[in-house]
């Protein structure tokens, strides 16, 4: 809602500034986003009379002009095609300034001295689609005489500032010149004054012969009509013209522009109808039938469906109400009987419609949110009486209805103590209802408790809370004081578990290299396909992009992604992870099962020296390793499992394993399919997916103590030849179930192939480490134990070196 | 008596001991003399050949000789031990400027940093951290909210639908409906509700289909409007500088009655006028209000007993602010040129005031 303030003013006079008052708005809850001043940059701007025009000796398209600016007549050569003798327009003169630095001289135009400027509209800043068609092409006319010599930005009511409300979706109330006047009282004090419409109500022949009916209350719970005959269709007068166009709203003609006009003064859409054209004598509003078509004014055909709302001559829709016109019912150049519609529609139906037809306007934006019905008949009787003023009209007969008006005052009941106990203030029940007198509303004070009446262009405040706003907002927040919470009860602040080893696992593979990464959870079709055995994803109704289609169902081709990107800006060496979510479907209508994950990416080197040489590769060892250590500082290291798989196609079949807890499957790790990685211009590159959720569900408790052995631990290494398909982890449980006592801990320190080891095979040295806590072990006591181990293993199939 | 030969072996010995370099040739040389064939142990084998008055008088001239040929050789010892050393550190001496052996630090990104910083503020004033669902139902992200169906503020956040009921969340909101929800009308309820929401934007410089948001909530009986401003008073002087102040602006929500924006006092240009206040030395960073009761009422809080104030603000936006960061896309193409920048930790050092 664009407010100027020179109407403002005819509400309401303030005097202040343009920056107090917008400020003071803003403050007061409606944001005041751009001030635009009319008056920047222009300088000597005045009304002048062009006394003749004769045609440029050398030039077609110029005119040379003797224009009156008062005290002077001077010689001006205009290019405009419309300038013409005995004229008003607006002239820059000599010295004079436009907006966008331009600066007016005395020149010479093909020989021609030219001494000052006449202007457009377009000239003086306004955007070309606000001017009037008749101007479009040339300069502004006025259409009524003027005193020459006077200020043109007066003369045009353009010596003003204009504020642009930026309006929450709760105060419709201040989508009216009348709410802004009311918001303005509030703010500044000083009383509101509605333009009258002191209307002159002709009988002709009994009446006006015409019947108004709602087939349904709930789509049309009142409708309004007058009816004003001969009516001349002709310009609007010039304050009209540019206080709609200060509004954003390009002027027509004298009955279109009224009705604009009157929109914005009441915030009351009306619409005017070509009465001679309706077809019938009666209007008869219902909802539409499905399927049914109307032709609108911009000509186009339009199919509508049950919810739509129509008003029809009878039998046919001859407008959508509160959306657009009919064609054949619009008025025209050459319409003189008028009938003019105010009405109150149903504000979902109209919001439906104006969504589902793309036709948003003024008059749908108010009716969406429900206009105020106190204003339905005054809107009424003014766009009549405008339209008797203004277009020589003959306003006939009464206002013809159908439908109920809700003109009683509702009423919200409050105490004081409610209003104080919320906003933790200590307001007088005094103090409190002045605030609200200033906002218009009557309050009858009983004890502490306060009986507000409630006027329908407020009827966004419903309960007292509504009011505990009003009374904060008039009264201002700075007065408000600052407080702690008092809790009925004391609760601890603090982490879960979960959340504590959540910010533990990131702050670890930070410290281990790997960088934070946060991606999309929207992603294509083919990736939410990648890295996953799911084949479906959960798909958005109504994709903006290809790209961000579908929910993902993994964290890896992200990462991929990313390591891609980098790598194309010179960033060879990239780890980085992601904690987010994938979703696994549950069917359509259904919420998904949202994981939490931990993703993982490593291509490059990892910790590279470059003057030693040295750097951890980015292969499935070193993927391995950190997600063991974030084992490790779980405390989960000894329920994990690592299984070698070939069940992903984008990974490399022999070096990617599922990780297991327990029995579970809770992710995998792994090299890029080469393949992949090449068609992803990667070099080797390692990934991990890790179900953090299933890690977090395990609970340690606490951690046992145990007091440290004083006797000394016994090692013995074995070499053995095995075959190249047999796993490290199956000769250490082979041991582990051989030995049956005094065994530490089992680790592999070599692994060989080649020279002096068959085809096929390999060599493999292990460590065991024996330890008795009770006294130094013997030869005999080791012997014991580790015979039947070195024995179990030859049972295995190995070769013992 | 003659002891020419005992001191003809000590001159000798003299001579030769100059002439060791290395800790090889003294021991050879220690050998020549000490050793049990040497030239000292040789001289006692003569005193069979004195008489008994001569013998104590020799053996004490060999003694000596012995104690004199001992105690250079210790010394000559010490002197080539310590070359030794010397010359073993001179040779091992690095150049220290050279780079250490890398173990390479990743970067936290900078909306989780933001994030973690503002859960611990609040963690400190007793708040419990909640996460919900991204995908949620319609009733939980709107209905609950107090926007119905037919609610026109629903046009302010266009959403991601998966059907007519399930969408990604628009808001961290419903992680508070369900947390009241959860607690069965019973108070206090204090949380902050971090997480990442979803609205149908086209991605540019300024805007982001997905971006994260962090939400508070406190439900008790007597919580009082004054009360949140104190709250957040305090969260604008911890996290952005003590001298921070804000203010308080009438606005719109439907799950909240009364509703403020609040903004805080420009931590750049301290209120002054700079780029990144607009010139109005205020920056609009939080929204808030009290709880509307119709939100208390279907979470099952009896409005007449319990009130509440919530409050929500954008970590991108605050990132964005407080480091200038001209580009929300930047959050989400993982560049390390821009998550390697938010290594350091920060302590609210006098180089910056805010966080």
């Amino acid at each position: 809602m664009k407010v100027s303030k020179e109407w403002l003013n005819e509400w309401i006079p303030v005097d202040v500034s343009i920056d107090e008052l917008s400020e003071k708005i803003t403050r007061g809850g409606i944001e005041v986003d751009e001030v635009i001043d009319y008056t920047e940059g222009i300088k000597n701007l005045v009304v002048g009379y062009v006394e003749s025009v004769e045609q440029h000796p050398e030039a077609d398209r110029l005119k040379v002009c003797r224009v009156n600016t008062g005290e002077e007549t001077s010689q001006i050569v205009c290019g405009a095609p419309n300038v013409r003798a005995d004229s008003y327009v607006i002239v820059s003169k000599v010295g004079g300034r436009l907006p966008g630095g331009i600066k007016i001289k005395r020149a010479k135009l093909r020989g021609q001295v030219s001494e000052g400027m006449i202007c457009s509209l377009e000239e003086l800043g306004i955007p070309e689609d606000h001017v009037p068609k008749e101007y479009q092409d040339g300069i502004f006319i006025f259409n009524r005489d003027q005193n020459i010599g006077t200020d043109a930005l007066s003369a045009l009511y353009l010596d003003d500032q204009v504020m642009d409300f930026d309006l929450t979706p709760n105060r419709k109330d201040a989508l009216s010149m009348a709410g802004a006047a009311y918001e303005t009282r509030a703010l500044f004090g000083g009383e509101v004054s509605r333009p009258g419409s002191p209307l002159t109500e002709h009988r002709d022949n009994g009446g006006n012969g015409f019947s108004i009916k709602n087939e349904d209350a709930d789509a049309v719970p009142y409708y309004g009509a007058r009816l004003v005959k001969n009516v001349e269709i002709k310009p609007a007068p010039v304050w009209m013209q540019i206080r709609l166009i200060k509004a954003g709203i390009r002027p027509i003609n004298n009955v279109v522009d009224i009705s604009n006009y009157v929109l914005l003064e009441f915030g009351q859409p009306l619409h005017m109808f070509d009465r001679d054209k309706i077809g019938s004598d009666a209007i008869v509003t219902r909802f539409a039938a499905q399927d049914e078509k109307i032709t609108t004014l911009d000509g186009k055909e339009r199919s509508l469906m049950d919810s739509d709302i129509v008003i029809t001559n009878g039998k046919d829709p001859i407008a959508l109400a509160g959306v657009m016109g009919g064609d054949f019912s619009e008025v025209t150049q050459s319409t003189t009987n008028i009938l003019i519609e105010s009405a109150l529609f149903n504000p979902v139906s109209i919001r439906k419609t104006s969504n589902r037809l793309n036709l948003r306007s003024e008059a749908s934006a108010r009716f969406e949110k429900g206009v105020s019905h106190e204003f339905v008949l005054e809107a009424l009787d003014r766009a009549a009486y405008l339209l008797e003023k203004y277009a020589g009209g003959r306003v006939t007969g009464k206002v013809m209805s159908d439908g109920e008006l809700d003109l009683e005052n509702s009423e919200i009941t409050v105490t004081a103590e409610f209003i104080n106990n919320r906003l933790g203030m200590d307001l007088s029940v005094a103090e409190i209802a002045e605030s609200l007198s200033r906002l218009g509303l009557g309050t009858k004070t009983d004890g502490g408790t306060l009986n507000i009446s409630i006027p329908s262009r407020r009827d966004d405040l419903k309960i007292r809370e509504d009011i505990t706003e009003e009374v904060a907002r008039i009264y201002g927040y700075d007065a408000l004081p600052s407080s702690l919470p008092e809790y009925s009860m004391i609760t601890p602040g603090k982490l879960t578990d979960e959340q504590k080893k959540v910010r533990i696992i990131r702050h670890q593979l930070e410290a281990l290299g790997l960088s934070q990464a946060i991606n999309y959870a929207l992603t294509s079709r083919e990736k939410s396909k990648q890295f996953t055995d799911r084949t479906e994803g959960l798909e958005l109704l109504m994709p903006m992009s290809e790209d961000h289609a579908v929910l993902r169902n993994s964290m890896i081709p992200h990462l991929v992604d990313n390591a891609v990107y980098n790598a194309n800006r010179q960033q060879k060496d990239v780890q980085l992870y992601e904690l987010g979510r994938v979703f696994v479907s549950r069917g359509e209508g259904n919420q998904p099962e949202e994981i939490e994950m931990l993703g993982g990416i490593l291509t490059g080197e990892m910790n590279h020296t470059d003057w030693l040489g040295t750097s951890v590769p980015a292969d499935f060892y070193t993927a391995k390793g950190i997600a063991d250590s974030l084992f490790e500082k779980l405390g989960l290291s000894d329920s994990i499992s690592y299984r070698q798989t070939e069940g992903y196609e984008e990974m490399h079949p022999g070096r990617t394993a599922d990780i297991h807890l327990g029995g579970e499957k809770i992710g995998f790790a792994g090299e890029l399919h080469p393949k992949y990685a090449e068609d992803n211009d990667l070099n080797r590159t390692a990934v991990f997916e890790i179900n953090i959720d299933r890690l977090l569900d395990v609970k340690n408790g606490i951690i046992v103590y145990e007091q440290l052995s004083k006797y000394p631990t016994i090692t013995r290494d074995v070499a053995l030849i095995v075959e190249r398909s047999v796993t490290a982890d199956e000769l250490i449980q082979t041991i582990w179930t051989a030995a049956d006592k005094y065994l530490e801990d089992v680790f592999v320190f070599d692994v060989y192939e080649g020279d002096n080891v068959a085809e096929g095979m390999k060599s493999l040295a292990l460590r065991l480490t024996y330890l008795n806590k009770e006294q130094t072990l013997t030869d005999e006591e080791i012997e014991a134990v580790h015979t039947p181990v070195l024995k179990a293993l030859e049972e295995g199939g190995a070769a013992i070196r | 008596m003659d002891t020419s030969g005992i001191s003809e072996i000590q001159n000798a010995f003299d001579d030769a001991v100059k002439t060791v370099s290395d800790k090889r040739s003294l021991q050879d040389l220690k050998v020549e003399y000490l050793g049990k064939k040497g030239k000292v142990t040789g001289l006692m084998k003569e005193m069979k050949n004195l008489s008994n008055e001569d013998r104590p008088a020799y053996g004490a001239a060999v003694n000596e000789v012995r104690s004199h040929i001992t105690s250079v050789i210790e010394e000559k010892e010490t002197v080539l031990a310590d070359q030794a050393l010397e010359a073993r550190l001179k040779e091992e001496t690095i150049d220290v400027s050279l780079p250490g052996r890398i173990f390479r630090l990743g970067s936290p990104h900078p909306l989780s940093r933001t994030i973690e910083d503002i859960e611990d503020f609040f963690i400190g004033l007793g708040y419990e951290i909640a996460e919900g669902y991204e995908v949620e139902t319609d009733y939980f992200n709107f209905e609950a909210l107090n926007l119905p169906k037919s609610h026109p503020a629903r046009d302010m956040q266009d959403s991601f639908y998966f059907s007519e009921d399930i969408l990604l969340r628009t808001h961290t909101s419903p992680v508070q409906a369900r947390t009241m929800q959860a607690k069965k009308g019973q108070g206090p309820v204090k949380v902050i509700c971090p997480g990442k929401v979803y609205r149908r934007d086209s991605d540019d410089a300024t805007h982001s289909h997905q971006f994260t948001q962090i939400e508070g909530l406190v439900v008790d009986r007597n919580i009082h409007m004054s009360d949140l401003k104190g709250t957040l008073e305090l969260f604008a002087k911890e996290m952005f500088g003590p001298d921070r102040e804000i203010r308080l602006r009438p606005s719109y929500f439907p799950f909240t009655e009364p509703s403020v924006e609040v903004d805080i006092s420009c931590f750049k240009c301290k209120g002054a006028g700079c780029n990144v206040c607009k010139r109005s030395g205020w920056i609009e960073i939080l929204g808030s209000g009290m709880v509307h009761p119709n939100v208390l009422e279907m979470a099952g809080f009896d409005p007449d007993e319990y009130s509440g104030f919530a409050f929500g603000m954008g970590p991108d936006r605050i990132a964005m602010l407080k480091y200038g960061i001209e580009d929300i896309r930047n959050f989400y193409t993982n560049d390390l040129r821009f998550i390697n920048q938010f290594k350091a930790m920060e302590d609210g050092g006098d180089q910056s005031e805010s966080i």
